[in-house]
């Protein structure tokens, strides 16, 4: 009997990120192969992180670094004295 | 100079070594916070906030996380202190994002077929698509958003979330999966429900 796409939901990320063991990963792979919800999930799956890796770049607020150096001198000063 | 240096130096009141360490993470802890709490005076805080504790207690540092992990863990302190009236909710089991009740029944067996995407690019703007992420994100209870930004933002290994987040390794790994499966679920409803069938 094989594994249900319960068990295998549970092994999404490892086998996505590549960390999985590569007996269980063909294991996945031959199911994806034929079930079209486990194919449908992990092609989304990747797709959601995908997405959220694509956004612009932060920065931090050139305001907030000038007031950053100011407070952490003074914080280190009340520490150490210099 | 080695970060082992630096911190060193930091420690015994070199305040350059200090800002040398600060300097590689601070857009980052800003990037997370703004992540975390989604209101751009409450990232300032936190990165205010943080960078003060880590001087509060440098000397604490004892150098079995890098420099960089240890500050995410106050960063994530300070950001659950901020988020402290938001109620820590569980999310779904992991059942209850497969297209039926039962798992034996996803394979194909008559249950409901997932919305299928794959390029939302084609159907939505950037910005768009952008914002509906960032809901999707705001919407994970704080303790699943924290694991996921963590792992995919961060790029941090589950090894090293786990100790920021002082949870066992397994609990981690369930906690990344169960926020990616929650995330890419609230992104298939908006989705179907612009351009599905």
């Amino acid at each position: 009997m094989g594994r249900k796409c319960l068990d295998y939901i549970k092994e999404l990320n490892d086998y996505i990120d590549g960390d999985l063991d590569p007996a269980l990963c063909e294991e996945i792979e031959k199911h994806i192969g034929h079930c079209e919800n486990c194919r449908i999930m992990v092609d989304t799956m990747k797709q959601s992180v995908k997405l959220c890796r694509e956004g612009r770049p932060v920065e931090l607020p050139k305001s907030l670094e000038s007031k950053l150096n100011n407070l952490l001198k003074d914080r280190w000063q009340i520490k150490f004295g210099k | 100079m080695s970060e082992k240096e630096l911190v060193a130096k930091a420690q015994a009141g070199d305040f350059q070594a200090f800002e040398a360490l600060i300097n590689a993470n601070k857009g980052k802890i800003y990037a997370l916070a703004l992540k975390m709490t989604a209101n751009p005076q409450d990232a300032e805080d936190i990165v205010q906030e943080t960078l003060i504790k880590a001087i509060d207690n440098i000397e604490q540092f004892r150098g079995e996380s890098s420099f960089g992990t240890w500050l995410y863990s106050i960063a994530l302190n300070q950001s659950r202190a901020h988020l402290a009236k938001q109620k820590q909710t569980d999310l779904k089991p992991i059942e209850d994002y497969l297209p039926t009740r039962s798992a034996d029944e996803m394979h194909n067996h008559g249950g409901h077929k997932l919305f299928d995407w794959r390029d939302p690019h084609k159907v939505l703007e950037d910005d768009e698509l952008r914002k509906m992420i960032d809901e999707a994100i705001a919407a994970l209870p704080v303790q699943y958003r924290e694991a996921f930004l963590l792992r995919y933002y961060e790029e941090l290994s589950i090894k090293e979330i786990a100790k920021i987040i002082n949870e066992s390794v397994a609990s981690t790994k369930s906690r990344v999966l169960r926020a990616r499966l929650a995330v890419r679920d609230q992104l298939s409803r908006t989705l179907e429900a612009r351009y599905g069938t």
